[in-house]
């Protein structure tokens, strides 16, 4: 099977909140019926999905930590994500105009 | 697994896991009487715990390492200091989930539970069609419970249709579908009934055919290709055609912990059923004490427990020997290998079931006050 193109602006489902939890001290993705636990790449690329595209996305990480992930890392990272249902594609700005489906 | 992510680990054998989540059972009451609840049977309605005790075990979960609080029941809208209790909840930083029939939310109602922070919302429905849904929850509620999908939309909250599955509804799952892609739900759960509480009691009337369930499969992965990611269905099938059991609760006494409305802290939703066993209630004791301490919540954590063949068994930390309730109500014995299990001594009693004669009609969930 072909692997997908990857999401151009990867954004949280509406049902997964990212969590600090801390009795465990640990980074977490939640959602209606689980979890993930991330650690501290993981939580700075889930704090970025927030409707940027994935190049703006992987630029702010490179700002971040000079030892950023390799790019293959962080979309095959995404890609779990979006298969675990936890991601989908933003409206692009000039879409989210038209059908006035832009969060604030 | 990459190391970006990794599921919760499981613990050295010696450390008790904490818990992630709490299921909050508010009340018994429920305006709906569906015979397949998982309330269990026989215990008394009324002297639910108070809006204070709630908000002392919401705090209490919190500082256990609780991470997501389902509110239930019965029906949690019952209460009028639901969204105080969600509030509390968000505080004390729970992902906060509502279990509803979606019986009296409104708009007020949503709009309190909003403004309180609730994340997320799960709305069950018994059939696509009005007058087998109502039948089957033994209330007029269809239209309320459509109106109460569209409205909880509208506000914004994620929202999950939960469909309970049974010989009475299964040959509609391609219109439970349609409807939950209609109404815009995120989520649509099928989850067929497993048979404890009051749907062991209505076995014979509630095991579908192996024609329908196969049916079923080939709708839902039919549905899966052609709605794409647009709403993503979770497929819980019944566990009396599979091979192996259920990872009830992943491990009894692992992960999950269920207050129920008199205040009782169990290990399950249905472990009441089991007898002879004696659970604390949170009146008494802290959420922390009962986790680590109570010998009910230690009776079937691990697998020190297990008999054979579980013991010696390449899966006995896959499914954690099936499901205790389960043992129960079909052995006698809570400790006894879940008879769903292939492996079982006991098999043949599924067998014996599933060649049962479908029974007519079945028995409403009630209780007496």
């Amino acid at each position: 099977m072909m692997a997908e193109a990857p999401l151009l602006r990867p954004k949280l489902v509406p049902h997964s909140r990212y969590r600090w939890d801390a009795v465990r001290q640990s980074h977490q993705l939640v959602f209606p019926e689980g979890l993930l636990v991330l650690n501290e790449t993981g939580a700075a690329i889930v704090e970025r999905c927030d409707g940027r595209t994935l190049s703006e996305l992987i630029e702010s990480l490179a700002e971040l930590t000079p030892q950023h992930p390799p790019l293959e890392e962080v979309v095959a990272f995404l890609a779990r994500l979006r298969d675990k249902g936890l991601l989908v594609e933003a409206a692009s700005p000039s879409e989210a105009t038209r059908t006035g489906a832009a969060e604030p | 697994m990459s190391s970006l992510e990794q599921l919760p680990a499981s613990a050295p054998a010696r450390d008790i896991p904490r818990p992630y989540s709490l299921l909050a059972e508010l009340t018994y009451r429920c305006p709906l009487a569906c015979p397949y609840c998982s309330n269990t049977p026989g215990v008394k309605l009324g002297a639910d715990l108070d809006t204070a005790s709630w908000l002392r075990v919401l705090e209490q979960a919190g500082a256990l390492g609780i991470v997501q609080v389902h509110f239930s029941g019965g029906e949690p809208l019952v209460r009028a200091d639901l969204a105080q209790l969600v509030a509390a909840a968000r505080r004390a930083t729970l992902y906060t989930n509502l279990i509803t029939s979606g019986v009296g939310l409104d708009e007020t109602r949503l709009e309190s539970l909003k403004s309180a922070g609730l994340d997320a919302v799960q709305i069950s429905l018994q059939d696509s069609r009005e007058a087998e849904n109502d039948r089957l929850a033994g209330a007029r509620c269809f239209l309320q419970k459509r109106r109460a999908l569209e409205l909880t939309k509208s506000f914004g909250f994620p929202l999950t249709l939960n469909v309970v599955l049974h010989r009475h509804n299964l040959d509609r799952i391609e219109e439970v579908i349609e409807l939950a892609a209609s109404v815009g739900a995120n989520r649509l759960e099928l989850a067929h009934v497993q048979y404890t509480g009051w749907a062991f009691r209505n076995r014979s009337a509630l095991l579908p055919s192996v024609e329908q369930l196969e049916r079923a499969n080939a709708a839902v992965l039919a549905a899966r290709e052609g709605l794409g990611r647009t709403l993503e269905i979770l497929h819980v099938l019944p566990d009396y055609f599979q091979r192996f059991p259920k990872a009830c609760l992943n491990g009894w006494g692992r992960m999950f912990i269920t207050v129920a409305p008199d205040g009782a802290a169990l290990p399950c939703q249905s472990a009441r059923e089991i007898a002879g066993l004696v659970f604390p209630n949170v009146r008494d004791h802290s959420l922390e004490k009962i986790w680590f301490t109570d010998p009910a919540f230690a009776r079937f954590r691990g697998t020190a427990w297990m008999p054979d063949p579980c013991r010696g068994c390449d899966r006995r930390e896959v499914d954690y020997g099936g499901c205790r309730c389960q043992a129960f109500l079909l052995t006698g014995d809570a400790g006894a290998t879940d008879p769903v299990c292939e492996l079982a001594p006991t098999h043949q009693i599924i067998d014996a079931a599933l060649a049962e004669q479908p029974a007519e009609p079945f028995e409403y969930r009630r209780y007496a006050r």
